[in-house]
């Protein structure tokens, strides 16, 4: 091979810190995640660095956080779910159906099972219609998404509220150090298992091959139906827990919970350097991403922007931190 | 006279390699000039420059005498230059039609598109290979063969003055290759100016006139044909001798590990028997569209097996999916390593590791450090050319490609591997090692089952031929001392002419 022996004349600085970032989405986010908040701290020492405001970030940021960690393993494998948005309303709400005492009152507890049992069974009928049936994710999702949404409507019309004191509490329990509720903590575990499981075990491995070349994992013996089919389930169960303690932390199951929150989700895997194409991305980047939208925000509400620019920033951020890609180091054509 | 195309101090290089270096070239009206070279010798980018596709770095290229700037493909055209690329510029779903004339349809006076008269024209095309193509039919349905022939024909529906043919023959069976060598000729005796890019020697001494060898993008030598050797060709290219032919088997197999009788799978596999034996090589021979490569799925897995009976070590074996056959100790290397075979955005080390997640893991856990040794050791043995094993897949030769291909499946330690187009794009110095590492492979008792088009390599690696016609396997012939002729004549037994064989395996539809 010819290209080996060369030395490539060596870049100018600027242009390898470039590529450097270019290369590690994760790194581009966490420095940017760090200056910004050093920034906003020297800034606004009385506003930003406060413990209300970061219990407040922290909470905020976290039903995105677990719904991250699922989108970021399914578009991983190469595909995505809109409907988890709704999925997570759906589930919220038939955890408060039957935990309710005005409802079916069964109990905190079942309410609970209740409600990560629909976010499977929503998944599981995502991923059967993508599997099964051949229907392309985008189609397939944006119709459940709708779907899961009626159904939300019509089981509660307009919402459960209150649902009852026991099923608040899991909501609402707080660490006794940072007085966070369980939300923020419950997504830290599942942030950090499943970073471990995806970065490191070989059965989630398999999603980055299914992703970097369908066709190719399925002739290496990958049971690629299976496990897209799993992500989706896995996928519900998570947008079922967010559902659920979502519910609880306000004792009330809202019908329109999550709208929009998928769109915010996928923002956050794709900044976090999820691929459309499949085959890439880490949880340790999704949470970056919502991470740094969540800063993002919140500097712009400590300096009293108007909510409407907060949608332009963040798009704009996503569409620059996506053309960095531009610099990657190239490959030998 | 005036050179039809001339090329002075030619150079082009991309980030990190330099493709071109300073290359002088002239080809004279109604010449085939072949242009010789190992994969990345530079062959595919001249002719690409030429075609307009990329911008030389340095250096002209003169048309009839005169310097021109080529601006893109489009402009190439205009100026009566066709390409036939080396894979893909086709429009999977558009018809055929659509993708021969693309962008100069033929149209009515309201600018609609004439389809009737399109399709005639593009059957007519495609009518001149020998070939029937249903020219309304989408171009995501049809094989990779027919692919290539809806690009030639693309190409020959222009008015051409130069016509650049890359790699044309890589999907194409002896009978197709042939008709294309006859509208070529015809086309030199119009005065049309032929660059044929290729690795395949025996081609080039069939058709053309010249020859022009790049070695790592520099001119080494021109020949005249009929003055020039395949030794002489194949020391210009890669600077030392190597050698095709072949070497018998110097073992008797051992037991029967792969019988499979009377196997059914959809149209394309009918009826077909094959048993090989741990340490033989057996070929599967046919023309494309015999079902071939549909039969071996099937034996894989990736196919529905409706009936027939497959048996592995003597247990019957039925695989619900590529994972009881890999549970099974079978390997399969498909045949388009592109899209079927390899990962090309990830690292070998992934590649390599992709059939073989358990051995690479301690429990559950993905060791990187063991999976980074395997690719090591087989970087090593079979002498894959790549700066680190975290190189990315898609940046290696093509030879390089199937290498890493065929690692991946020897990382799981088959009993039967299955070998679809061993050599397809591959350029001959690592055709001989792909070679010598089938040989070694059985000579360890690895049973090998192997489709391939190229009835040479077919007489050099088989120790049995079977071959297939219609999805039916009709006749065995023993490696050693069959001929071309014969497997030929097995493998046009039912019908006379290929266009009704593939008719009646329904692939023209």
């Amino acid at each position: 091979m010819t290209d080996t022996a060369q030395t490539p004349a060596r870049d100018p600085l600027p242009l390898r810190v470039v590529r450097r970032l270019a290369n590690s989405r994760e790194l581009t986010l966490f420095i940017l995640v760090l200056a910004l908040a050093g920034v906003m701290a020297a800034v606004y020492p009385a506003n930003f660095p406060t413990a209300s405001n970061m219990r407040a970030v922290l909470l905020n940021l976290a039903p995105v956080g677990i719904l991250v960690c699922g989108m970021m393993l399914l578009m991983i494998g190469g595909t995505f779910d809109l409907s988890c948005g709704s999925t997570l309303a759906l589930a919220g709400v038939w955890a408060g159906v039957v935990a309710a005492p005005g409802w079916l009152d069964l109990g905190p507890w079942a309410g609970v099972a209740a409600g990560l049992l629909v976010g499977a069974v929503a998944g599981l009928i995502n991923g059967l219609i993508v599997t099964r049936i051949g229907i392309n994710a985008l189609i397939a999702t944006l119709g459940t998404l709708t779907i899961y949404r009626g159904l939300t409507y019509v089981t509660a019309g307009t919402g459960v509220t209150p649902i009852s004191d026991e099923f608040a509490a899991f909501g609402r329990v707080t660490d006794p150090v940072m007085g966070i509720q369980s939300l923020f903590w419950v997504m830290l575990i599942v942030a950090l298992g499943g970073g471990w499981l995806i970065a490191r075990t070989r059965f989630f491995r398999q999603y980055y091959f299914i992703g970097g070349n369908a066709r190719a994992a399925q002739l290496s013996g990958i049971r690629v139906d299976r496990l897209i089919l799993l992500g989706f389930v896995l996928m519900g169960i998570l947008a079922g827990l967010a559902g659920v303690l979502y519910a609880a932390r306000l004792n009330s199951a809202v019908v329109n919970a999550g709208v929009g929150i998928e769109l915010k989700v996928i923002t956050a895997t794709v900044l976090g350097g999820a691929s459309l194409k499949g085959g890439e991305g880490t949880i340790f980047g999704g949470i970056m991403g919502v991470l740094f939208i969540a800063l993002v925000e919140n500097a712009m509400i400590i300096n009293s922007v108007g909510v409407f620019w907060q949608g332009i920033v963040v798009g704009l951020v996503l569409l620059f931190a996506v053309s960095l890609d531009r610099f990657k180091t190239p490959g030998r054509s | 006279m005036v050179a039809r195309v001339e090329v002075i101090g030619l150079s082009r290089s991309f980030p990190g390699v330099v493709a071109l270096d300073n290359v002088d070239l002239s080809v004279e009206p109604g010449e085939i000039r072949a242009l010789l070279g190992e994969n990345g010798a530079g062959k595919s980018t001249l002719g690409k420059i030429v075609a307009g596709i990329h911008p030389p770095s340095a250096g002209s290229v003169r048309i009839d005498g005169v310097a021109v700037q080529i601006a893109d493909e489009r402009a190439a055209g205009a100026m009566g230059i066709g390409i036939v690329h080396q894979e893909g510029s086709l429009v999977p779903q558009l018809s055929v039609a659509e993708n021969i004339f693309a962008g100069r349809q033929p149209v009515g006076r309201l600018g609609q598109v004439r389809v009737a008269d399109m399709r005639a024209r593009a059957a007519a095309l495609i009518a001149q290979l020998g070939v029937t193509i249903d020219p309304g039919g989408r171009v995501a349905d049809l094989s990779p063969a027919q692919c290539q022939i809806v690009e030639i024909a693309k190409a020959l529906s222009r008015d051409l003055k130069i016509l650049i043919l890359d790699e044309p023959t890589a999907a194409l069976t002896l009978t197709e290759t042939d008709r294309l060598f006859e509208v070529v000729r015809k086309l030199a005796a119009e005065g049309v100016s032929v660059i044929y890019v290729s690795h395949r020697l025996a081609e080039i001494f069939a058709l053309c006139h010249r020859v022009s060898v790049l070695k790592d993008g520099r001119l080494a030598g021109t020949r005249d044909v009929a003055a020039t050797t395949p030794d002489e060709l194949i020391r210009l290219m890669v600077g030392r001798d190597v050698h095709l032919r072949r070497s018998d088997m110097s073992h008797t197999p051992g037991r029967l590990v792969l019988e499979a009788a009377h196997v059914a799978a959809g149209a394309m596999v009918r009826d077909a028997s094959v048993k090989v034996h741990a340490g033989e090589i057996v070929c599967l021979a046919g023309l494309i569209g015999s079902g071939r490569s549909e039969f071996c799925e099937t034996i894989f897995g990736a196919r529905r097996q409706e009936g027939g009976l497959v048996r592995i070590d003597g247990r019957n074996y039925r695989a619900g999916g590529t994972w009881d056959a890999k549970a099974a100790g079978i390997g399969m290397v498909p045949e388009d390593r592109k899209t079927a075979g390899l990962f090309l955005g990830m690292d070998l080390v992934n590649n390599i590791a992709a059939t073989v997640l358990d051995k690479v893991s301690d429990g559950a856990r993905f060791s990187e450090a063991k999976a980074v040794r395997l690719a090591e050791s087989f970087v090593a043995e079979m002498r894959i050319s790549t700066p680190s094993v975290r190189q990315v897949v898609g940046n290696l030769s093509g030879g390089n490609q199937q290498k890493v291909l065929l690692a991946k499946w020897l990382a799981m330690e088959p009993k039967l591997l299955i070998v679809d187009e061993p050599t397809r794009g591959v350029d001959v110095g690592a055709r001989a090692e792909i070679y010598r590492l089938l040989r070694d492979l059985a000579a360890k008792g690895v049973a090998l089952l192997i489709v391939s088009s190229d009835l040479p390599e077919v007489l050099a690696l088989a120790d049995r031929i079977i071959v297939m016609a219609e999805g039916r396997t009709v006749g065995e012939l023993p490696g050693a001392s069959a001929t071309e002729e014969d497997v030929l004549r097995l493998a046009t037994k039912f019908t006379a002419s290929v266009a009704d064989v593939r008719a009646t395996a329904g692939v023209a539809a």
